[in-house]
Parts: C-alpha cells; structure tokens; sequence
C-alpha cells in the first residue's frame, strides 16, 4: 500500500515522512519506527552487544578503576578530612601506593586484551569478508548528524530520533575519551612512578635534538610537574565524568533504571536497541531469524502491515512456534 | 604407666613454671626509680601541686610524676647528674639550665667512659640550628636548643620490630663505626622499643618554626626556605606523609645524614642538599639517580607558579573539565526531559517501559489522515 502521490507538494512529503516512518524489511513488514514503544524486553537483555571478551574487560576496567580512584584520589587530596579513612581502609598510606600500582597493572593488561580482542576480531571479519566499519566504533560525519538531530528531537522539534548504529554519537565520544584518558592516565602515572628514568631520557633526548634547548635545569622539573597536573587532572575528570555522566546514562535515565544488564549478559533489552540503534536492529532482524518471527507477529498483533504472501510461506517452513503464535492475532482479529 | 608419666611430665612443668613464675616476680620487683633517686628528691618532688607563680605570672610546676618518668629513657639517671648545680637539700632557687653535655655516672660497656652528650653537641653546634657569635639577641632566642625538640620522650611500643642494621644507624649517631662489634650488633638487634618521632611528628616538629612565616620573614630566610613546608606538603613526599607512610621521606631524610642534627645551609659544603651531596642523599631511596634526577623540585611550587607552559596546561584542563562535564550532564538532562516527554517511564514494567500518550493505532491513523 504505497501513498498515491497526489499532486500537493504536501503529499510528496507525507510519503517521504512515511518511508523514514516505515522500514520495509523482506519477511517482516513495515516496520514503525516507534514500535519499541510496543515490544517486550527481557530486563537481562533480548539481542547481542558484547561478547565475553569485551563483559572481562569491562569488570576488571570498572574494578580497578573504582580501586585506582580511591587511593589515587585520597593520597592526591591528603589534606582533605576524608582521605585519611579511605587509606586506612586501604591499609595505610605505604600499601595504598601499591595496591594503585598494582590495579594499574591489571588495567594496563585489561587495555592490552581489548586491543587484542580488536585486532583479531577485525582480523577475522575482513577474513569472512564480514567488516563492516558501521557497525564499529569508528567516528563518521553521521555521528554529528545524529547529535544534531537527537537534540532537535528531545526538544520537540522532530517526531522520531535518527536511526543510529551499533555505537552512536554519545558512545563513540566516550570511547574516544577513554582512549585519550588512558593514554594520558598511563604515560603521565609512568612517569610519576619512574622518576629517574623519565627525567633522564627526555630530556636527553631533547639534548640530542637540539642541543642549545636543554641547558637549563628546568627540563626535570618541568616534565615532572607536567605528568603530575596531568594525572591528576584527567583521573578527576574520568571520575567526575564515570560517576555523573557514565553511570547516569546507564543505570538511571529512564529505561534503565534501576539497573542496565547488559554489561554482565553483553546482551542489550530490545526496546533499548530499536530505539537508541535501529540499524543495527535491523541487522539483528537478518542475522537471527527467532527475531525476525518476533516481530512479524509483533506487526501483525499490532495491525500494521505485514510482507508479502511469498514470505508468509517462507515463515511457514518454520515449524510449530510460529504456526502458534500466528493463530493467536487471527483469533483477535475475529 | 600412663598415669605416672603424666604425673613426672606434671612435676616437670610444676618446677619450670614456679622458677618462671620466679624470676618474673625478681625482675618485676626491681626498680629503676630507687636507682634513680638516690638523693630522696622525690620525698617533695612527688607533690603533685608542688609549684610557684613566677614574677611575670607563669605558673611552674615542679611535680615529678615517678611513673612517667621511670618509662623515659633517663629512667636510670639520678636527679643530680644532670642537676648537678644542686649541692644541698632542701636547695634554693634554681638559675641554672641543664646542661645536656655534662658527664653523668652511666658507664658506656665498650669505651669505658662516662657517658655524655657531648659528641652530639658538637656536631649541634656546628649546624644552622645552633646561635652563632654574630646572632642577635632574638636569633639566639628562637633558634632550638637540645630540650626544643627533646622532651626526655616518653618510650612508646613500636608497630613492628626494627631491624638491627637501622637501629644500629641510631648507634652510630654517638658510637665510632670502628667501635661496631657483633656484640653491639646482637644488642641493637634486640632494641624492641624506639624513642624517635614518626614521620609526621617530625614534619610538625620542624614546622613550629618552620612553617611561622612572621618568624622565618623576620630572619630574612630565603623565599624558598619560607615556603618550605607548604611546598613540602604538596610534594609526593608531604602527601603520603601526611597519610602516615613510613617509606617516605620526611624533613630530616633529606636535610641531615644519619647523624640527624648535621643540618647545614643549601650552599654549605657539609650539607646533605649541597649540589655535590644530594645524589647521594636522594640515593637512600631512590636507587637509580643522575644528574637530571636530582633536578626535580622537591619542593614543587603551586601549579605552573613561573611556568608558563604548566599553568597554561592547567587553566585549558580546568576549562576541558568544566566544559565536558556541563556539556555531558546537560546533553543527559535534555535527553531525559525529551524522552520523558515522549511518554517512557523510568522503570521497565512488564517488558517496556513506554507507556501512556503514543499508540500505533493512533501514528497509524495520524499517517492515514495525512495521505486522504
């Protein structure tokens, strides 16, 4: 059922206005771009998102970062009244220096194994001729379109939110800040922790480059400094970040309060990925066909238009489930 | 036969314990105050509201309290070692100070000689601490004599037990190297008690003065030596002091040697901190020092204070800070306040949790319209 174009203009883009509306899908229908509103969600999560891989790295990433922060924050605020409780807990200033050593390492390690996981999962999708950069954390023009148009929408300017992927605007920015903070976080706490050697070699090799610059005696100074305000600040702006913005966004907007699932299942609730990441919903519909029959029966419970009598018998070959449930919206319609 | 072991096994342990118990009561009843105070001085001194108004209106105590004083390390001296200006008793008024260099009756084993102070004094008095000849009146005043920072300490447990190779450091604030034995090795291994401060009660100690900034200003120090002890505070070393770390350095660490009251001017040739020395001084912690090492403020000044480029840094993290988080928690906001809007709910009930204003019926009716 195509809109007639009539002549006004009007018309023309109402059916515009329909075709961002509906999404066709071959063996499903006319999919709405608000049916999340009408979908059941397993609270656990109903589509994949993460892998195993990627759920360890989160649990020893957030782990240690919650430890890093504790005794990093109260040996840089000493003189604050809170500190010296939280280092106690951690048992005294001495072993609080280690234990962030320590958790730094296992973060470090952490951030190793992502990569890894990167490198060879990238290396196995090009392998299968399966990569898609869409589907990645690769920042595009779209995200900025998306930001754009997501805004115009929560102000009410616009019905629908954009159709984003896998990882939209909001989690490329934090993906690149995490990139950006842990290199600073790394090199700047290397340098806090191997005094000796960053102090030699830098300014060394400043020495060889040219070496009228490196006269003076400030180079040590200035570099230790440097690596101080900069851990120091870029910890507080991770933590203030993690704590108002990560954990909001997470756990508390509406939707998912009280508690998101999915970095424990890696499996994201259905509403939550039509909603913030239809294309890659979209995806899911042709990759795993349990959802495909979902949500033809959702459409056709629903009264909207269902596909053509040729994909009808395709979902037929399917055995029982289907046959079952697609009785139940004729009975209704009776 | 069971029955008679255990009772020959009884008698056994029956004869230790009594000689145990024994000696425990022979050493328990031996007491270091009547050593102390052969001369009776306590027959008035114990009062403990034996005391004067001086002529400017401070009140003296005179009361010695024999409990506390036979847990200091004077315990074994007699009152007049070291009040030895008291040739009678009752005595009269007393003018005169303890002099800390005096000779007292203990005999060191190993020398021989009657044990004094003296050796400590010297080198006292050779340091910045000491009056010099050419000091005015108010220097001499304030600089701190042995009895500023000694208060005949009281001894107190410490966590855990120090090895014998830095309790035998302290020994060799008064002993010869040469005169280090492994008779004097087994003894210092088994020093179970410590009188020095810790960490932080050193820092407190040297900031009375120190950290007086009208005082230090009126001896014309330099900006960094008036300065010293909040720059220190935010140093690593200061931080984790602060918290109590026993690692880290504190003010004597680095500006006297083991000898603790060798503290000398920067541009003193003794000085621990002298240009040529404080490789080796910082090389008691940090194993791997160069020349670039050493270069490093310890006493870091405020955030870029005369570096541009530091302070430059610091204001555009302040401004990346604040503009991140506003941006971010406002970005959230608005999108809570859009989609609240929109009808979703903040808990996901029976599998969603949209609910109420938007139907499909009604956006598929709304399309309808639009396209008759």
């Amino acid at each position: 059922m195509v809109a007639p174009p009539d002549a006004a203009t009007a018309a023309v883009e109402e059916a515009a206005a329909r075709e961002d509306y509906f999404t066709y899908i071959e063996g499903v229908g006319h999919i709405p771009r608000d049916i999340y509103k009408h979908v059941k969600s397993d609270p656990a999560g109903d589509l994949p998102r993460y892998s195993t891989h990627i759920v360890i790295q989160h649990i020893l990433v957030s782990t240690t970062f919650l430890v890093l922060a504790a005794t990093g924050l109260s040996l840089f605020f000493a003189d604050v009244f809170w500190a010296p409780y939280v280092i106690k807990l951690f048992g005294g200033a001495d072993t609080a220096r280690y234990v962030h050593r320590v958790a730094a390492a296992i973060m470090i390690f952490a951030a190793v194994y992502h990569i890894l996981t990167l490198v060879a999962g990238t290396t196995k999708k090009v392998m299968n001729n399966e990569f898609d950069y869409r589907r990645t954390q690769i920042p595009r023009l779209k995200d900025l379109h998306d930001l754009i148009h997501d805004i115009k929408y929560f102000l009410g300017l616009e019905p629908f939110r954009p159709k984003m992927e896998k990882f939209c605007y909001k989690q490329k920015l934090h993906y690149l800040a995490i990139i950006w903070g842990t290199t600073v976080l790394v090199s700047a706490g290397l340098a806090l922790l191997y005094p000796d050697v960053v102090s030699k070699t830098i300014p060394e090799a400043i020495f060889k480059i040219s070496p009228g610059a490196a006269t003076g005696g400030a180079f040590p100074t200035f570099f230790q400094d440097l690596a101080r305000l900069m851990h120091a600040d870029e910890a507080v702006m991770a933590l203030i970040v993690i704590a108002l913005w990560h954990l909001a966004n997470v756990h508390i907007v509406p939707g998912r309060f009280p508690f998101q699932w999915t970095f424990l299942t890696g499996r994201i609730t259905r509403e939550h990925q039509i909603e913030e990441h239809f294309l890659e919903y979209i995806r899911n519909l042709e990759e795993i066909p349990e959802e495909k029959e979902y949500m033809r029966n959702l459409l056709r419970e629903k009264g909207f238009e269902v596909s053509e009598p040729m994909d009808t018998t395709l979902s037929r070959q399917t055995p029982e489930p289907g046959s079952a449930e697609e009785s139940t919206p004729e009975k209704e319609e009776n | 036969m069971d029955r008679l072991r255990d009772l020959n096994s009884l008698k056994i342990i029956g004869t230790i314990s009594t000689f145990f118990v024994l000696i425990c009561v022979l050493l328990s009843i031996s007491s270091y105050a009547r050593a102390a105070d052969e001369d009776n001085c306590l027959m008035c001194h114990k009062y403990r509201f034996l005391g004067r108004i001086d002529e400017n209106g401070n009140r003296i105590n005179y009361n010695v309290d024999p409990r506390i004083f036979n847990d200091t390390v004077h315990r074994t001296i007699a009152c007049r070692e070291c009040h030895n200006y008291i040739k009678k008793i009752p005595h009269d008024p007393v003018t005169e100070q303890v002099n800390c260099g005096t000779q007292c009756h203990v005999i060191t084993p190993f020398s021989k000689e009657r044990f004094s102070h003296q050796h400590i004094i010297e080198i006292y008095n050779s340091s910045v601490h000491a009056p010099k000849p050419d000091d005015s009146p108010e220097q001499k005043e304030a600089k701190p004599g042995c009895k500023f920072c000694h208060l005949n300490p009281i001894y107190s447990l410490p966590k855990h037990d120090i090895p014998y190779d830095v309790s035998l450091r302290r020994c060799l604030n008064c002993h010869q190297q040469k005169g280090v034995t492994q008779a004097y090795k087994h003894i210092t291994h088994r020093i179970r008690r410590k009188t020095s401060r810790s960490s932080q009660e050193i820092v407190a100690l040297c900031a009375k003065c120190h950290a007086d900034k009208e005082l230090m200003e009126r001896f014309k120090v330099s900006q960094e030596a008036l300065t010293a002890v909040e720059t220190y505070k935010r140093s690593i070393h200061g931080e984790s002091v602060t918290l109590g770390s026993q690692e880290t350095a504190d003010c004597i660490s680095c500006h006297a040697s083991n000898k603790l009251h060798d503290i000398y001017k920067k541009d003193d040739r003794r000085a621990t901190i002298f240009s040529k020395n404080i490789n080796k001084t910082c090389q008691q912690c940090h194993e791997q020092t160069n020349r670039w090492f050493v270069e490093i403020a310890v006493h870091p000044r405020s955030e870029g204070a005369g570096n541009p480029i530091v302070y430059f840094i610091s204001i555009s993290l302040r401004f990346a800070l604040y503009g991140t988080v506003f941006g971010l928690v406002g970005l959230m906001l608005l999108e809570t306040y859009g989609r609240k809007r929109k009808g979703i709910k903040f808990l996901l009930r029976h599998g969603n949790s949209w609910r109420g204003k938007a139907t499909p019926e009604k956006s598929k009716q709304k399309i309808q319209k639009n396209n008759n």
